[in-house]
């Protein structure tokens, strides 16, 4: 019977936490072994490829590293997009690598009842290692499958240190199989998201005030809507891994490329509308005042429904947990710890802020190996946003959200009070719905 | 941009006849990088007056990826740009591994579109005994391989197993095999052996080398025999057999 030890050992556990006012930039703690906790809201790189419509993935690597990948396609209902090519250490042995992929990759792709519109190929680590001709493969592939688009893919856990990782290497490859096109002055993108930008945010607003159409891949219907995405004349990203995919499209098709990063500061919120208005030549701008005093007036409302209740934030929730914590803070919330491994250097300004302001907010590694043992829950009632601040403090009253859940500018804000509101109103079942992967997409576990 | 690599079994004197044919290649106007793929990481010291330079991997290992260029290009004799692939501590880690590293980085750096050479020598571990090894002969690098030999038995081996590693990689558009290169150790039968071994592996002997004192002589003074004794018989062959590789090539003299 496995043992349950968190809160059951009397160890040192310092060096997985610290305050704002003692950690280090920005990167509070070591790298050393990581833990997983089982908070797997974010999508990994299996969810985004299946964002594009009629894809197929298919997965070279041995078998038990497989485990996860084939696990996630069949959470979310999609094993029929699903492949995988076994490689043992004959292979490795006899240098059938790119034998291998090329004679594997081929059946496959026999064995299916439908020509998928694009095949996102996944080598790893082993293939990484021992110097496998990726170029050679591909070109055989595409030689000997003109008709078939493929996409190179990682999951090369050798890349999670250096340069871009998988993650930022897959939000790249979903867009190269779109092809250069005439541009139209009247439609954009945006770039590498996993959750749709809702539906009320100021910047949908003014693209559909400025007669502007705005393609999502996360809302596309067909690969053929997907791939009219080559006409946009603007790219937008606002997810900080979308924008090096962002920046490779827009400099392949000639298109523009603009990096607006979910925020929570009012005046950055602003700037960015501005410069969107300038891109799109939009010929009014909204009333910013009126937004912001809508957002005070938001978070007004939920701050007194918090009251003096502490609350948790993790960056699983949103990329700038720096700039979030800064915003409640500022409007009375009572934020007492944040759950966040390392600071993406957007947030100098307001790490510095939290340190000179509010020193004794608590900074929490989350794959730090402590954290499997750290003592879990909370004395009392605590509003968690992100499912990893659930999950660390046990809190019940959490907002289930991840990737900052498209929840864009003044209207993001507005929309996060309204489900912190929820959240603490109504407790969840915290294991339930940590635990699905990729949340948003389907998820047929029952707990 | 031309590229060959120099393959031949360990000590054949690849790095001593690559050397030489950079340098006079250098002199007659082209730009030449000699890129060592080697963990000895000696290839470029006869240009540099025996001198090392740090290894790409010296670099990696040091500074991840916080360095120039210029770090790891050096300028030597006649101009030639010297780099040194590196490779792991002896005894550990993996040299194959090591060589598809440092040339990752000097592609990642853009070595070519900065120095834009006329003409790339990778000079290569005597024996093809990895994916890692065979990364100079692969498409997107060299476009001809060269096999330095002797009539000895082991060098002859080596070149065959060279030799069949290219054959085994045509169909992927690899290299070819430009010829083989005879750097005489004066044994018994050598030219029939040499000859014998070009008609099996279907190639000619593009230049061959006598044995010399001469060469010795220069590189106890860290120096490549045509820069040290550029009016010796050595010295002469090392430019016949430049001028062969560099007719292969298709390349010209500025």
């Amino acid at each position: 019977m496995l043992k349950m030890i968190h809160g059951a050992q009397d160890r040192d556990l310092r060096a997985a936490h610290t305050t704002a006012g003692e950690a280090g930039w920005p990167v509070p703690f070591p790298s050393v072994l990581e833990y997983n906790s089982p908070a797997h809201g974010p999508w990994n790189i299996v969810h985004m490829g299946m964002l594009i419509p009629g894809a197929h993935q298919i997965y070279v690597c041995a078998d038990n590293c497989n485990r996860g990948v084939i696990l996630t396609a069949a959470e979310m209902g999609a094993q029929d997009r699903f492949s995988n090519i076994a490689v043992s250490e004959d292979d490795l042995i006899n240098g059938h690598m790119e034998e291998l992929i090329i004679d594997g990759v081929g059946e496959v792709l026999a064995s299916l009842e439908k020509k998928p519109s694009v095949v996102l190929l996944f080598t790893v680590c082993l293939h990484h290692f021992l110097g496998t001709d990726l170029n050679y493969i591909y070109s055989e592939l595409r030689s000997r499958h003109p008709d078939q688009i493929f996409i190179d893919s990682y999951m090369d856990c050798i890349l999670q240190k250096d340069g871009l990782t998988p993650d930022q290497k897959l939000r790249i490859g979903m867009y190269k199989c779109l092809e250069k096109r005439p541009l139209r002055p009247d439609q954009i993108n945006i770039i590498g998201n996993d959750l749709p930008m809702n539906d009320g945010s100021e910047l949908l607003q003014m693209a559909a005030d400025a007669g502007i159409s705005v393609k999502d891949i996360t809302r596309c219907a067909s690969f053929a809507e997907y791939m009219t995405m080559s006409e946009s004349f603007l790219n937008i990203s606002t997810y900080p891994n979308a924008r090096p995919g962002c920046e490779v499209l827009s400099r392949r098709l000639g298109q523009t490329s603009l990096y607006l990063p979910q925020c929570f500061g009012y005046d950055e919120i602003e700037n960015e509308l501005r410069s969107f208005a300038e891109a799109i030549h939009a010929k009014t701008l909204p009333d910013f005042a009126s937004l912001r005093a809508m957002a005070d007036e938001a978070l007004f409302h939920a701050q007194k429904i918090a009251g003096s209740t502490p609350v948790a934030v993790d960056y699983t929730a949103f990329p700038r947990v720096l700039g979030l914590s800064r915003l409640l803070l500022e409007h009375g919330f009572n934020v007492v710890r944040i759950y966040a491994d390392a600071f993406s250097g957007e947030e100098e300004e307001d790490f510095k802020w939290l340190a000179a302001n509010h020193p004794d907010t608590e900074i929490y590694a989350t794959i730090h190996p402590d954290m499997r043992v750290m003592p879990r829950g909370w004395d009392g009632k605590l509003l968690a946003v992100g499912q990893k601040a659930a999950y660390f403090t046990q809190s019940p009253y959490f907002v289930n959200l991840v990737e900052g859940g498209g929840l864009y500018g003044f209207n993001g804000i507005r929309s996060l009070c309204g489900l912190m509101e929820e959240a603490i109103a109504a407790p969840k079942e915290i294991e339930d719905n940590v635990v699905r992967k990729g949340l948003g997409c389907l998820s047929c576990i029952d707990i | 941009m031309k590229q060959i690599a120099v393959y031949g079994k360990g000590g054949i004197g690849k790095s001593t006849t690559v050397s030489n044919i950079s340098a006079i290649l250098s002199m007659k106007g082209l730009k030449v990088m000699q890129i060592g793929c080697d963990p000895k990481a000696d290839s470029t010291s006869l240009l540099l007056d025996g001198a090392r330079i740090p290894t790409v991997l010296d670099l990696v290992r040091e500074r991840r990826n916080d360095f120039e260029l210029s770090d790891m290009v050096y300028e030597g004799y006649a101009g030639v740009l010297c780099v040194e692939a590196g490779g792991p501590t002896p005894g550990l880690g993996c040299a194959g591994r090591g060589i598809i590293a440092a040339l990752d980085k000097l592609k990642e750096k853009g070595a070519m579109e900065v120095y834009k050479p006329d003409l790339i020598i990778y000079d290569v571990l005597g024996d093809v005994v990895c994916g890692g090894f065979s990364m100079p002969m692969r498409g997107g690098y060299a476009d001809q391989v060269f096999i330095v030999t002797s009539g000895e038995n082991m060098a002859v081996h080596a070149a065959a197993n060279i030799a069949l590693a290219v054959e085994n990689f045509q169909k992927r558009g690899y290299a070819k095999l430009g010829g083989l290169i005879l750097n005489r150790r004066n044994v018994r039968m050598e030219e029939e052996k040499v000859a014998e071994l070009a008609e099996d592996i279907h190639t000619r002997i593009v230049g061959t080398l006598d044995r010399s004192d001469t060469v010795t002589d220069a590189e106890l003074l860290g120096k490549t025999a045509v820069e040290a004794y550029p009016d010796s018989e050595i010295a002469q062959q090392y430019r016949t057999l430049a001028g062969t590789v560099a007719q292969m090539c298709g390349l010209e003299s500025a």
